[in-house]
């Protein structure tokens, strides 16, 4: 196991990665509202800030 | 006069109009207002001047459901009563607490705060209370309120040279009212417990049971099964509808420069929604505690950003780094809903050392509260995103449905409800000037009356509402 995935839990790196093909959409979608509000593991964000 | 015993009492010649079971702040405050208008009182109370253990563990008990605080542990039993360790935090019932929600059955007060707002005035005297700021709206959605910490009067010690002064009030310690008597009309009697022997009986006109939020149900179910129902007739309430704080630690916060609210000397800050936004929601009233934690408790927190989200970490030091104030903890504190199920029951099996039955709390948190919290972070977390306040994160047994922790606060030690205000008889047990239902000359004083919980701490409404008993005994003792 390598350090990384030793120090965060299976739950939480299975929780960016879910949350990481969203937020290349995001990427490629301008136009989403930048201003939207979105949870991610816990954290309540706006998606510009995920830009 | 203060009397260190029942024998000491009996041997002056006091005849008391109004006898008040317990000295704590409702039985005191009540106790007060009474002498100051020359009405005769005789304050009854179990404990002593000092704490004992032995006395302690007439309030032992069991807890079934959800894990809670020992019952002898959690509230205090000589004069001053559990004002002898309270914190001093303050705060009124909201008027939007008084209300019926219509989304949480049995809510709703038969009295609203203007009826007890008159009072404020004697309570922040009482309480040494400055007066309470306004809430500031900080969005649409949450309040900015204040909690006054104050410095948590000792009823026993404030007001024990002015009680052995008076003399319209005597207060007899060291003696437990163990039982009423009554007829289905009228106590007729209180029955001692002092010096541990049985003295006799106690007679007044007007009795006021004011001995706190678990122990006014245990003493009145235990008297109603001893009359047959003469203490309180219209039974079917009594000892339901029990109610706590819950106070779990929710979260944490980073937190940009703000100028929306201001923490205070302990560096905390309070919030609650607005009732549009329990509407919306369909939740129950909440207070988060913010508390600004020092700037290398930011630390993990932006870890744990930076491993969730790397590109928030980056618009942390991006965007805040110029203005990124400190880091946060998340406490939430919430109104449960009330329920029937939560409720005082007296144990078949187990009697303290004058006979009474112990106390059997039946207590669980309800779905619709485990929503509140979450939703109420959910709420909170919104507004500092779109008042860009900073960021907030919910912790994992929240947002992955864990149990709730073990080894945090659990609750507030806010003993509220069992003889709930109201007028269906079903779901009551005192009226509107906090008469029992169909009784002429029994009233309960503290938060055991209390019909919804608000979030926020009871001892506050309580000395409010102990005034107004007072000023209604005085005017029905005085016409
Ligand atoms: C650790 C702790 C911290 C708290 N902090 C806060 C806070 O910050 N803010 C807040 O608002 N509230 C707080 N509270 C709650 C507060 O202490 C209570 O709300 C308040 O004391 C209730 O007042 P009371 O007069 O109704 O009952 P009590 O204070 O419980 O007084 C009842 C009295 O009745 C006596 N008694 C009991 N049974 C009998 C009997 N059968 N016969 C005769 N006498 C009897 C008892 O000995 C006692 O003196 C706290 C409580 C605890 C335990």
């Amino acid at each position: 196991m390598s350090f990384f995935t030793r120090k965060i839990s299976r739950r939480t790196v299975m929780q960016a990665l879910i949350a990481l093909p969203a937020l290349s959409l995001v990427r490629k979608l301008p136009v989403a509202d930048p201003e939207a509000i979105v949870e991610v593991n816990g954290w309540i964000l706006k998606r510009g800030d995920l830009t | 006069m203060i009397f260190d015993s029942y024998e000491a009492f009996r041997a002056v010649n006091f005849t008391a109009k109004v006898c008040i079971l317990g000295s704590g702040p409702a039985g005191t405050t009540i106790a007060r207002k009474l002498g100051a208008a020359g009405i005769p009182v005789v304050v009854l109370e179990a404990g002593s001047r000092e704490f004992s253990d032995d006395s302690q563990d007439f309030y032992r008990g069991v807890t079934v459901g959800d894990p809670y605080f020992d019952l002898d542990i959690t509230r205090l039993r000589f004069m001053g009563g559990s004002s002898n360790h309270w914190a001093g935090w303050c705060r009124v019932l909201d008027s939007q607490d008084f209300e019926p929600k219509a989304w949480a059955p049995d809510t709703g007060w038969p009295i609203s705060r203007a009826d007890i707002e008159p009072y404020l005035p004697e309570v922040h005297e009482i309480l040494e209370l400055p007066d309470f700021r306004p809430d500031v709206l900080v969005s649409d959605d949450i309040r900015w309120v204040q909690l006054i910490k104050s410095s948590a009067v000792r009823f026993g010690e404030k007001f024990a040279d002015e009680l052995d002064r008076s003399r319209n009030v005597a207060v007899v310690l060291d003696t437990y009212a163990t039982e009423l008597a009554g007829d289905g009309k009228r106590v007729t009697g209180a029955k001692l417990w002092s010096n541990g022997k049985d003295p006799g009986s106690f007679t007044a006109d007007y009795f006021v049971v004011c001995t706190g939020g678990l122990e006014n149900s245990r003493l009145l179910l235990w008297s109603n099964q001893r009359s047959n129902g003469g203490v309180v007739p219209n039974a079917a309430a009594l000892g339901t509808y029990w109610m706590e704080h819950p106070t779990f630690e929710g979260g944490n916060a980073i937190l940009a420069d703000y100028s929306e609210f201001e923490v205070d000397a302990t560096n905390e800050a309070f919030f609650s929604p607005t009732l549009a936004a329990m509407e919306r929601l369909e939740i129950m009233n909440f207070g988060i505690r913010l508390i600004e934690t020092p700037y290398p408790g930011i630390k993990s927190i932006i870890a744990d950003l930076a491993c969730t989200v790397p590109e928030m970490a980056e618009w942390v030091s991006h965007q805040l780094s110029q203005n990124l104030r400190c880091a946060a903890q998340l406490y939430v504190t919430w109104e449960q809903a009330p329920l029937a199920s939560n409720r005082i029951l007296l144990s078949k099996t187990d009697v303290d050392h004058a006979g009474v039955p112990r106390i059997e709390l039946h207590w669980k948190k309800s779905e619709l509260e485990r929503r509140t919290l979450l939703e109420g972070l959910r709420l909170f977390g919104t507004t500092f995103v779109q008042k860009d306040l900073g960021r907030v994160r919910i912790a994992n047994w929240l947002t992955n449905g864990g149990d709730y922790p073990t080894n945090e606060e659990l609750a507030g030690h806010h003993h509220m409800g069992g003889t709930r205000m109201g007028t269906d008889m079903t779901k009551s047990v005192v009226d509107a000037n906090s008469k029992v239902h169909g009784m002429d000359n029994l009233y309960v004083g503290g938060s055991s009356v209390f019909c919804t919980s608000g979030e926020c701490n009871p001892t506050t409404t309580i000395a409010a509402l102990a005034c107004r008993l007072g000023d209604h005994l005085g005017k029905v003792i005085g016409a």
